[in-house]
């Protein structure tokens, strides 16, 4: 990804020298590169995003410890020295050209400030605010993000929301009786707010937890409707990405992700009805409907995407061993089945190959009417 | 204002925020202590916890389980009554320990509280069921953070004899943990800050 994104920069650059395209457009094409093709991720700034976790975990366990030795009064003035210190130490670094470092300095002021909700909660024995807490934590987290323009922060609070959306299933040991549909406004908020802090890892994360959301949905409620509502909504999504690819990059902006998470979504979405109707004669129509569905994204969107070709090979051969389990059982159908999934694979290896060969040879702007 | 100024002046501006906001929590709660009505109630163990905040004893008062007949009324709707605020009025009783005497979901009891009378907010924590007696619930005080390791002597400790905490409650209900006591020694007091 980001050699790919690197490349495509260092080529609009000359470009740009060559006189083939004017400043703006230059500018137009880096940022749109930026915005869906990952972008920056380095080596370094993994390892620096790796130290400024270990930091963060150092500090809220060291707060979790209690210590007397430490005045309160004098850890929560640690706290806020370190709030201070990291937002400001991280805007120094960015401007130096540290970039990496200057992020990993936000992230750990992000979780001195969790730190010191958790060490009020603790100097004044709170009980039963911890979702609030959270909240208040993945907020704070948020605002910085908007406030600085910061991708690694707009993750966290990301992360922050889900496990504020996650805990309210921890109350009552999993029965998952209170889901907050306040969530799916906080994820359209937080979702709204990647564009701004340029992050394409949170808008990744937001749709995966949504997927999560729908799944507790379907938990909680055990209707069906549920799980339907999410493969029709993911299959829109992917004839949305397809159909009309320019407002799907303007609107979304999951790049090739997007069709991924489609498939995902929908997968989720049959996989549960195919449990719920395991025993069932109608286990048929979910199974069908999950092989159509594998086979239609992989026609669609699996020419240029490699990561969905291989979710919706995997799927297939889930499927397929799924479906058997549940039709069929016995030895010799065991045996049976393998043959018949080996003729089968076989003619499906073919036609990807004649397929693949096709896409090959078609020019790429009769792809997209 | 140049860009490199501007950078410097949100990051600011990003920790003073936050803060803020904390300092304004602490103060919320050293309120409470300094002006809230100080009540004096019988405590007991639950049982001992780790949790990332730390080591603590969770705690059970003899106000956690209010009887259904001091209710105005049955909870109605779908989870009956759980997870709902409840409003309970405490009166001091026999040897300086607090008795509730009337409660109410979601709204103030009336009329307000009259002298040596106090109304402290809760959530109900379960159900009321056709054969409930009595309704759970808490009070956001049912936690004692102890340094690391020093949990469970407490939680024997207690076991054994009568310990009693005093909470301060705010006028809009709200309990916060004062001073904790082992029959009659002070164990711990909460300083404001």
């Amino acid at each position: 990804m980001a050699s790919y994104a690197t490349k495509v920069k260092r080529d609009i650059a000359r470009w740009r020298e060559a006189g083939l395209i004017d400043a703006p457009t230059a500018s137009a094409l880096s940022l749109d590169v930026e915005r869906n093709g990952g972008g920056r991720v380095s080596f370094g700034s993994v390892l620096s995003m790796m130290a400024a976790a270990l930091f963060a975990a150092a500090i809220l366990i060291f707060i979790a410890a209690n210590w007397e030795a430490i005045p309160r009064l004098v850890r929560v003035s640690m706290l806020f020295a370190t709030i201070a210190a990291g937002y400001l130490g991280g805007a120094v670094l960015k401007l130096r050209g540290e970039d990496a470092f200057g992020q990993g300095a936000w992230i750990v002021a992000a979780a001195a400030f969790g730190a010191s909700i958790a060490l009020i909660g603790q100097m004044y024995h709170m009980s039963g605010d911890e979702k609030q807490a959270i909240f208040v934590w993945g907020a704070g987290t948020a605002l910085a993000a908007a406030m600085l323009r910061s991708g690694p922060l707009n993750v966290g609070a990301v992360l922050l929301g889900a496990v504020w959306m996650l805990m309210h299933g921890f109350d009552h040991w999993w029965s998952m009786r209170e889901l907050p549909y306040a969530y799916l406004l906080v994820a359209v908020l937080l979702y709204a707010l990647t564009f701004w802090a340029r992050s394409v890892t949170s808008r990744h994360l937001i749709f995966l937890s949504l997927i999560l959301f729908g799944f507790l949905h379907y938990w909680r409620d055990e209707s069906l409707a549920t799980p339907l509502v999410m493969a029709l909504l993911s299959a829109g999504l992917l004839a949305f990405g397809e159909w009309r690819p320019a407002q799907a990059g303007r609107w979304l902006a999951l790049g090739s992700g997007l069709p991924v998470h489609a498939l995902l979504g929908f997968l989720t979405g049959i996989g549960i009805i195919q449990i719920a109707l395991v025993d069932e004669q109608a286990f048929l129509v979910p199974s069908i409907a999950a092989f159509a569905g594998i086979i239609a994204a992989l026609l669609l969107a699996g020419q240029e995407n490699r990561m969905l070709r291989w979710l919706a090979y995997a799927a297939f051969a889930f499927q397929l061993c799924f479906v058997y389990m549940v039709m069929l059982g016995s030895m010799l159908g065991t045996a049976g089945f393998f043959v018949l999934g080996g003729l089968v694979l076989s003619v499906l290896a073919w036609l990807i190959t004649r397929l693949e060969r096709r896409f090959a040879a078609r020019p790429l702007e009769g792809m997209r009417p | 204002m140049s860009d490199r100024r501007r950078l410097l002046v949100i990051a600011a501006a990003v920790a003073l925020l936050q803060i803020a906001l904390l300092v304004s929590m602490i103060a919320g709660r050293a309120a409470i202590l300094r002006n809230g009505e100080e009540v004096t109630l019988s405590v007991m163990p639950v049982d001992p916890r780790d949790l990332l905040r730390g080591d603590y004893v969770v705690l059970g008062y003899n106000i956690s389980s209010v009887p259904t007949d001091l209710f105005a009324e049955r909870p109605e709707g779908t989870e009956s009554g759980e997870r709902r605020t409840v409003f309970v009025r405490l009166k001091e009783g026999n040897g300086g320990i607090w008795e509730p005497m009337a409660a109410r979901y979601e709204e103030r009891l009336e009329p307000v509280p009259g002298g040596g009378e106090v109304d402290i907010r809760g959530t109900a924590s379960a159900v009321w069921f056709d054969n409930t007696t009595s309704v759970s619930i808490d009070y956001g005080i049912e936690r004692f953070y102890v340094p690391e390791g020093e949990g469970r002597a407490i939680e024997a400790d207690m076991r054994q004899r009568q310990f009693r905490m005093k909470v301060a409650v705010a006028s809009d209900g709200t309990a916060q943990i004062k001073s904790f006591h082992d029959e009659e020694k002070m164990l711990y007091s909460e300083p404001l800050f």
